[in-house]
């Protein structure tokens, strides 16, 4: 990890800020999450101007809870990442389409992957833990077994129920299950470091 | 299940995969499971740091206004109402006094949504102070109630109208969420006066949706507001309805 210049704002206390009704707060916060969010809301929903639609929800709804941010519960990044997430997906339901199989497989090939991250390197302090983040994420993806991680993929980006993954990949249901427990469990233990780091 | 079989679901849960069914049984365990309550912690860390594993895009630059001038439109929860007594009446008294505020209602049905948001609150103690900050709204004097059907539908909607802080608190059920780049956009609908936009929102993949918005200064001006109405509009709301009204109701005085 790279040492910061400056100790930045812990991100808890740029939420305690928004509660407060402080909107610049807000701004920083889009600084620096702002393109993870996007990067989410895009692979999620697809169309630019509709993962643009979805970052501004996601922000405007952790702007009016911001109070009930609750540090010792998780991550300001994960709590941003599940709001983002989960409005993507209320877009692609109520689009009534969803991306196929196939598409998702080749857009999170580790081709897919690899470049972005390599390419990501020279930002600035935000920036280096960001990248780290994805190098650590990536890793821990590449480490599991091709059918587990699809499944989880699936799931994550897709939003598809486990029933809806195992006729997906026309595997049986309690394998699907098993898979992505067994995936989860994996990535619990090998994302151990970046999680102590983000709480 | 045993213990065991419970902690397979901490995973599921976290990715927001199980049924319905699998869910609701799952969250009425964890209420008072410690350890179901920690696995689903970690795991839904490591569910948010999957977001990482989304490809590289950059967001367009005037993305950063559009979320700071949305947010100008709204107050955070709880950000204006610092003064105001927090109240922490449990959900089933805060429905007891909308029963009474809100007149001949259906009660078994808004017991119904009662428990189901009790079951929601359980799962998400991250809103928890959201929703303390949402009954300072619901209680107290000088509060007007309206519930919005359709003729034979399915959807419907509730809203509370806290004259003293200024809010309306909305409430749909079974509504689909308005497709992407739409909105529900809800209008005050008095006799002599074009409609005047109450705000927007949007359902979740459920169809429900708990929104709290700041009344305008137009509509707190009005004497009276006869009716309310729910219409779908582009993103981001018109000024006037462009369709007739999906769901209507007349408010209710309190006082």
């Amino acid at each position: 990890m790279a040492t910061l210049p400056n100790v930045p704002v812990p991100d808890s206390q740029l939420v305690g800020r928004m509660a407060a009704g402080e909107d610049a707060a807000l701004g920083d916060l889009y600084d620096r999450y702002g393109k993870m969010v996007y990067a989410l809301a895009l692979a999620i929903v697809r169309e630019p101007a509709d993962a643009e639609e979805v970052v501004v929800d996601a922000f405007g709804q952790a702007w009016r809870q911001a109070a009930s941010f609750d540090a010792t519960r998780g991550s300001v990044g994960a709590w941003l990442a599940t709001i983002a997430r989960s409005r993507a997906l209320d877009t692609i339901r109520a689009r009534g389409r969803r991306v196929r199989a196939h598409e998702r497989a080749a857009l999170l090939s580790d081709e897919g992957l690899a470049a972005p991250i390599a390419a990501a390197g020279s930002d600035p302090a935000r920036g280096v833990e960001r990248t780290e983040a994805r190098r650590l994420v990536s890793q821990a993806l590449a480490a599991l077994p091709g059918p587990q991680r699809a499944a989880i993929e699936l799931a994550y980006f897709e939003g598809l129920s486990q029933s809806e993954i195992a006729e997906r990949l026309a595997e049986p249901l309690g394998t699907v299950k098993t898979r992505i427990r067994s995936g989860m469990e994996k990535l619990r233990g090998l994302l151990g470091p970046l999680l102590e780091g983000a709480a | 299940m045993t213990a065991h079989e419970w902690q397979e679901q901490a995973a599921p849960y976290a990715l927001g995969i199980l049924s319905s069914e699998e869910r609701r049984a799952f969250e009425d365990h964890l209420a008072g499971c410690d350890a179901c309550r920690a696995d689903v912690r970690a795991y839904t860390e490591v569910a948010a740091a999957l977001a990482h594993a989304a490809p590289t895009a950059e967001p367009p630059g005037a993305l950063r206004d559009r979320v700071l001038a949305e947010a100008r439109r709204v107050r955070p929860i709880g950000a204006g109402a610092r003064t105001a007594p927090r109240v922490a009446l449990p959900w089933l008294a805060a429905a007891a006094l909308l029963l009474a505020v809100g007149g001949a209602v259906a009660t078994w049905r808004l017991t119904t949504r009662v428990h189901d948001l009790e079951r929601d609150l359980a799962a998400r103690d991250s809103v928890h102070a959201a929703d303390s900050a949402a009954l300072v709204l619901l209680t107290g004097p000088g509060v007007n109630v309206v519930s919005l059907a359709a003729t034979n539908r399915a959807p419907s909607a509730r809203i509370v109208w806290n004259h003293a802080l200024n809010r309306f608190v909305v409430f749909a059920f079974d509504l689909p969420a308005a497709p992407a780049g739409r909105t529900y956009q809800l209008w005050a609908i008095a006799k002599g006066h074009a409609p005047l936009s109450m705000g927007t929102f949007n359902t979740d993949a459920q169809g429900h949706a708990r929104v709290v918005l700041t009344v305008d200064r137009e509509i707190a001006a009005l004497a009276f507001v006869d009716n309310c109405g729910l219409t779908e509009e582009p993103s981001g709301g018109s000024p006037q309805p462009t369709e007739t009204p999906r769901l209507l109701g007349a408010w209710t005085r309190s006082d």
